[in-house]
Order: structure tokens, then sequence, then C-alpha cells
């Protein structure tokens, strides 16, 4: 009688390709774009949100427009735009050739990224009570003191979480980045098995590279949310227990 | 009468000079709910005026007025002599730009009822927060005056200690002190006492004793009858956003002109 269902996994092959230099390059440049996306995006996102919050309608206007139309599209279509479709309309070839696989997905992830980060800021601040803004400007701040030096930092503490959250979707959502040549982790293990056809192996080999990524930033997370939470009582949570509680968040997008 | 200003336009400056605060007719409406309809009162420097009445009358909002955290509909409001919020060109009212409308906050403190202090930094923290960014103050400096300040209002121990970890009427006497730290000429009070717990009040309203001993101009919403009437110079009750009666603490306790006025005592004290 045949096997009717015979596993053919090469486990060696995972060991093999662990630290392959594609495989290296792939993880490298997923972790740089995430990092350095989420920092423009956050960036963005802070002065969107306070945009959003203000009381001119222009600068509010432009805030909610511009959050709607990126989180109404796709980001893989974002990509495209900025990689092939712009290059097309300007014809120039110097743009052409500035917009790199590397650069096309930091622009487009970064811009992103603001408009999600953009919205958690603003629930942050709206988050923060009246009462704040009002004991600030009674003693004398105008609106952009009282939010840089009372509200924003507030606002801060409540923010991480879903900063947090963001920033491990985002590593993943990385992988969409294949369709603009951006050899990131997932790209990187499909030239790979594209010659070995040892296709599982390869996705196995990606995928502990991701969980080990979105791990390490998870407890980080958890590390930043114990420090900046103003200490009631003097009892420190375990670090176990931390942990445990960071690895409970995140969500597909 | 008006005084001219360097940049042209002018600030309406009212009549008399002893007095701190000036307000005439001023009206505030919320959507379609009027809630001041026309008060007017005025407080000489020095003078501790306590304003009593029931919950909805525009106490609150009064105040949040006189500091311009609510823009008047209509009615004028002079601070010292100036006019608040807005300057007199060619006989027109324009608003002022809100740099200027902060810097004349800053002369003037309030104290709000749920203490409002910003929880991610100390009380001393608190303190010399806007001596630093608003006064423009070296942080050596505002150290100085912030202890000071903290030590006058009995707290010189809990410098370094969160709002979080302070009980009520201690998180109340650090607001008192954040707001002296910017040298108020005029103090405002929103029911400081009415979110404490009973045998804290005490502590508050001595600092709040002190202060009025030492010649602070101040405004006080409050339900506490002893220290109105220990405390105050004059009382004004206040009713559907108008301004019913006004007076000495005597009269209001012992010769109430108007029926609203015993109506209300009789059924709080």
């Amino acid at each position: 009688m045949d096997v009717f269902l015979a596993i053919r996994f090469d486990g060696g092959a995972v060991t093999e390709f662990f630290f392959n230099d594609v495989i290296l390059r792939g993880v490298r440049n997923t972790l740089e774009v995430t990092i350095l996306a989420m920092l423009l995006g956050t960036v963005l996102g802070v002065i969107l949100a306070v945009m959003r919050v203000s009381h001119s309608r222009p600068l509010a206007g432009f805030s909610a427009f511009y959050v709607w139309f990126i989180r109404g599209t796709p980001v893989l279509i974002q990509l495209l735009v900025v990689y092939n479709g712009l290059p097309q309309m300007v014809g120039s070839d110097a743009f052409t050739h500035f917009l790199t696989p590397f650069r096309s997905a930091l622009i487009t992830f970064s811009l992103n990224e603001a408009a999600y980060m953009a919205e958690i800021v603003r629930a942050g601040i709206q988050a923060i009570e009246p009462g704040q803004m009002d004991a600030a400007k009674s003693l004398g701040m105008t609106n952009l003191q009282a939010m840089r030096r009372v509200i924003l930092p507030q606002a801060l503490r409540v923010v991480i979480p879903p900063a947090g959250n963001e920033f491990i979707a985002m590593l993943k959502n990385t992988s969409v980045a294949f369709v603009i040549a951006f050899v990131e982790l997932t790209t990187a293990a499909r030239l790979i098995y594209a010659v070995n056809f040892k296709v599982m192996e390869l996705l196995v080999v990606a995928s502990i590279w991701y969980l080990i990524m979105t791990t390490a930033f998870s407890v980080l997370q958890a590390e930043m949310e114990a420090r900046l939470t103003i200490v009631e009582r003097e009892r420190a949570i375990p670090l176990t227990t931390r942990v445990l509680r960071a690895l409970g968040g995140g969500r597909e997008r | 009468m008006v005084a001219l200003s360097n940049d042209g336009g002018s600030h309406k400056v009212s009549n008399s000079s002893s007095l701190m605060l000036d307000v005439q007719g001023v009206h505030k409406r919320f959507g379609s709910l009027e809630v001041l309809r026309g008060v007017s009162l005025q407080v000489t420097k020095g003078e501790v005026l306590v304003v009593i009445g029931p919950s909805g009358s525009g106490k609150s909002t009064l105040l949040r007025c006189i500091n311009h955290l609510e823009k008047i509909d209509s009615g004028h409001i002079y601070i010292d002599g100036q006019l608040l919020g807005y300057r007199e060109v060619n006989g027109r009212l324009i608003e002022e730009p809100e740099a200027r409308v902060a810097r004349v906050r800053a002369t003037i403190g309030i104290v709000f009822q749920r203490f409002n202090l910003f929880p991610h930094l100390t009380a001393l923290g608190n303190v010399i927060e806007a001596p630093i960014h608003v006064r423009g103050l070296s942080r050596q400096r505002a150290v100085e005056e912030g202890s000071r300040m903290l030590e006058k209002v009995g707290l010189a121990d809990k410098m370094n200690v969160y709002p979080s970890q302070l009980s009520g009427g201690q998180q109340q006497r650090v607001a008192i002190a954040r707001a002296l730290a910017m040298q108020p000429k005029l103090m405002l009070f929103d029911e400081p006492t009415s979110a404490l717990d009973p045998e804290l009040v005490g502590e508050v309203l001595e600092v709040m004793r002190e202060l009025a001993g030492e010649g602070m101009t101040m405004v006080v919403v409050s339900h506490e009858m002893g220290f109105a009437r220990e405390v105050a110079d004059r009382m004004a009750l206040m009713d559907g956003g108008q301004i019913l009666e006004e007076g000495p603490p005597l009269q209001f306790f012992e010769a109430a002109q108007h029926e609203r006025t015993r109506t209300f005592l009789s059924k709080i004290l």
C-alpha cells in the first residue's frame, strides 16, 4: 500500500539557510525599513494629530483628508504608485533612479504609518482630560506650549501600546514590498526556494526570523510601558509577567 | 477713559484704578443655553469676594470668562484696568492674539475643583513648570521660589512626590502653590474644597485664609459658609446667570435682601 501522506521536509535545510547571506540581508532590510519608517511615521503622525485637533479648519481638514486617503487605499497600491506610477508620470531618469526599492519602501511605509499614528496620537491627546489644558493655559502657556509640555507627554503613555502594535504589524507588512523588488525577508526566502525548490523549509526560516523580531520588540515595548508608568505602589511587576502580557497583543491589517 | 498703546490699538481702561476686576454686562451662551445673562461685578484690590449660588447658576462659567478660558459673547471684563481679550481699534473691538491673552492669564491664578495637577510631574515639577517656560526663570531660581511656595502651603516634605501619591487636600495645596508661583495679581477659586473629604477641607481653607490676610485679591466660588463669614469682604449670590444680591457677609447672613438669597441660605445652613 502506498503511504497516503509522506512528509517531505528537510530539517537540515532550515539550519543550513538560517544564517544564509541573502536571508540575513533580508532580515536587515526588514528591520531597517521598519524602524526608520516607524520613526518618520511617528514624527509625521504627531504633527498630523496636532493639526487634526487644532482650531484651524484648513489644518484639521487636510489632516483628516490625508488620514482618510492613506488608510483607505491598500499599502500595496501605495508602494506601486511610488515605485512605478510616479516615475511614469514624472518621466525624468534622475527621479526614477532616485526611487530605489529601499527608498520607495521607506517613503511609502513612512507615509502610511503616519496616517495610522495620527489617529493613535489623536486618540491619546483626546484621552487627556480637558482640565489639563485648562490648567496649562491658566498658567499662561500658549496652546503649543501646553501641547508640548503637558498634553503630549501624557498622551505618550497612552500611545505606546497601540504604537507598539503598529510596529509589529508593519514589521510583517514589509513582506508586501516584494512587488517593488525590495529584498526584504520574505523576498529573500522566495529567491532561494525559487532555485532549490525547498519551499517549506525556507518559509520556516523566514517565519522563525519574524518571530524573533516581533518577540524581541514585544518585550521591549513591555519594558517601555513599565518604565513610563508612574509608580503608584512600590511593588515591581516580575519580568515573566511583563513578557506574557506583552506577547498577548498584536493585530493583522 | 481710553489709553493709546504703542502698536496703534488702544486698550480701554476702566475708570477706577483701585479696581482689580471690573466685569460689565457680560453675556455668555453655550449653543442655545444662555449661561450668563448680563453679569456685572467689581472687586477692588485686596478684596475677597465669595460667590455662592445653586449649581448651574453660571458661577464656574463666570470664573472661566474672567481668565478667558471662555470667550464672552458681549460685555467687558477689565483686569487691573486693562480690557481682557480684546483691544479697541477705531471704536471696534478686535480679538487679541492668543499669545497676548496667554500673558494676561499668567497674571491671574486659578484653582480648580478637581485640582488639575500634571500627573507626570512631581509636586515641585508642577510648581516650577510655568515659571520656567512662561516667566522664563532659570531652573535654579524657579526651584528656589517653588520650594518656598510649597513650604508656604505646608508641603515642603512632599516636593519630589507625584500627585497620585498625595491626598486630595495636599494636591489642592500644591495646585495653590503652582498658581502662586506665577505671582498673580488676582486669584480665582472654583469650588476648591468641594471635591475633598471633609477632614481635608480645613487645611486648604487655612491656606486660603492666610492668602487673604496677605492682601491677595480673591474671587472664591464656594459653599463653605464658615469661610465666607470669616474671610470674605463681600459676598454675591448668583442664580440663573445673574447676580441677585451683593453685599458684606453680615448682610447675607443676617439681613438678606433678596428672597432667593434667604431661600438658598436656609437650605445650606
